[in-house]
């Protein structure tokens, strides 16, 4: 019997949106609302996830480029992120919890390697389930690359929530479309539009009415731009900080969506 | 007891005598006298001429004021080591606030007269002082010209500084006088009058969404045109079937 937990790809079809700080800690929020809870890194390109949750390179052994090269088992690779936080007063909430990261390789050769051979869907599809069924996780959040690569490309279609973060622009908006169509194409079975950096001279309320006319699909959350976040740089998970913050309150409500899909 | 070698140090830490070489707080050390206080001693008023520095070794104080009807208000607490009452020493304006001894305990005192004293043998300890201030000055001009500064840019409605300003208001941080304190706080408050302003301008800007649709439509077939998506599109598939069997 295979494991039921769900593959929740997050993505951005612009850089510079928040993906992965949005990741970790909807990713963070899900673990405290008591689910099992794995994060695979898989923004290749530009790896920093780790960094997020308090990891420094020194405790990466293995990485998913590892195991997908069959070079590693995914026992060896997962990090139990709730036995490694430290003192910082928003991550150590997760010492009760339980979350795994999964990190991809941060060496440059290791990099251009995957790139090189490429992944085949039906291995990067088994590796996953594969993560699930041995750490037993209600939920397995992939950090996708921007854009619309073949590796993203694999991760949207073996998802069953697609989250799309875009910023409450035009060029964003136009990225997303074709985002949205690619995703009903692969027949994602759930999908969630997220808003983030949205200047507060707009009405969240008109943001999120104005996107789900253009796209019906439903709105999770509009999360407002905010200078206390660049300030808090990547040193704790903003939402376990500041719970009360705007942010963190809009967060919630996108990782509320998530649990409320079958 | 504290040792001389901490006394030193707690000296050091009373911002005018931070510039001053260990040889001259030891003489300054050696000039103050140990007193002894019961909890509720009353160690300087509100308004009195201030004659005194203490520096408090045990126990802890409370600084307090009145309020507009009458009541003490407590205003801070020191504990060992923290001074209190060091303008006296230079200058002779009254006391701006009072202070109340919470527990027993015991505090160093240095009069001005002693100090006095000390500066009239020692011109060394004068100039280390005037050194100290002069250099206090320069960073608090240069921050109270960045807040001069910043204040004709938001009368202008340019808000544009905030986003280069921030690391300099970190760096400020760090400082503790009181222009650096200004600094960050005015950095503080004019990011809220910003945020309050957007909210008000909120009703008037309306967003508007537009997407190309043929460019739209010529990107997702660029996509989906390559085999390399339709054996994706295949494979999805039949693992989706897969997933809804089990």
């Amino acid at each position: 019997m295979s494991s039921t937990g769900k593959i929740v790809s997050i993505h951005s079809f612009r850089g510079g949106t928040g993906k992965s700080n949005t990741t970790a800690n909807l990713a963070a929020q899900v673990a405290l609302a008591g689910k099992r809870v794995g994060v695979v890194d898989t923004d290749i390109q530009s790896p920093g996830i780790h960094v997020l949750f308090g990891l420094d390179e020194s405790k990466m052994g293995k990485t998913m480029n590892d195991f997908l090269h069959d070079k590693a088992t995914i026992r060896e690779i997962g990090l139990p992120i709730h036995e490694l936080v430290g003192g910082a007063e928003g991550l150590s909430k997760l010492k009760n919890a339980h979350i795994w990261l999964f990190p991809s390789s941060i060496k440059g050769r290791d990099i251009s390697q995957i790139l090189k051979e490429g992944i085949d869907f039906n291995k990067l599809n088994e590796g996953l389930q594969t993560t699930i069924t041995e750490f037993d996780l209600d939920y397995l959040f992939i950090d996708t690359h921007p854009g619309l690569n073949e590796e993203t490309l694999l991760s949207i279609a073996t998802s069953d929530i697609l989250i799309i973060i875009l910023r409450p622009d035009n060029q964003d908006l136009q990225g997303t479309s074709v985002t949205v169509d690619i995703a009903r194409s692969l027949d994602v079975p759930n999908l969630l539009l997220m808003v983030n950096k949205a200047l507060p001279k707009y009405d969240p309320v008109e943001i999120k009415k104005g996107i789900e006319e253009q796209f019906g699909a439903p709105v999770a959350g509009v999360l407002p731009l905010s200078f206390d976040i660049a300030d808090n740089a990547s040193s704790d998970l903003f939402s376990l900080r500041y719970p009360d913050h705007p942010w963190s309150q809009e967060l919630r409500k996108v990782a509320r969506a998530v649990l409320s899909l079958e | 007891m504290t040792t001389d070698v901490e006394l030193i140090e707690q000296l050091k830490n009373i911002a005018i005598f931070s510039g001053l070489s260990d040889e001259a707080l030891a003489a300054i050390a050696q000039h103050a006298s140990k007193r002894k206080v019961a909890a509720g001693d009353v160690l300087m008023r509100k308004g009195d001429p201030g004659d005194s520095l203490f520096l408090i070794h045990e126990g802890w104080l409370k600084i307090v004021t009145v309020d507009s009807k009458g009541d003490e208000l407590i205003l801070n607490k020191c504990g060992p080591g923290e001074a209190i009452g060091e303008m006296a020493l230079l200058d002779r304006g009254p006391r701006s606030a009072g202070a109340v001894a919470l527990e027993d305990g015991e505090v160093l005192e240095l009069s001005r007269a002693t100090f006095e004293n000390i500066l009239d043998h020692r011109p060394d300890v004068a100039l280390g002082i005037i050194r100290k201030y002069s250099t206090r000055l320069r960073f608090a001009t240069t921050y109270i010209e960045r807040a001069i500064d910043w204040a004709q840019k938001i009368a202008e409605g340019d808000y544009s500084f905030i986003d280069q300003s921030q690391s300099l208001v970190n760096a400020a941080g760090d400082d503790d006088s009181k222009a650096a304190q200004l600094l960050s706080a005015f950095f503080t408050m004019v990011r809220k009058v910003k945020e309050r302003e957007d909210t008000l301008k909120r009703q008037l800007e309306k967003l508007t969404f537009e997407i190309d649709q043929t460019r739209r439509k010529q990107e997702f077939e660029e996509i989906t045109s390559t085999e390399f998506y339709s054996n994706l599109k295949e494979q999805a598939k039949t693992l989706r079937l897969k997933r809804v069997q089990k």
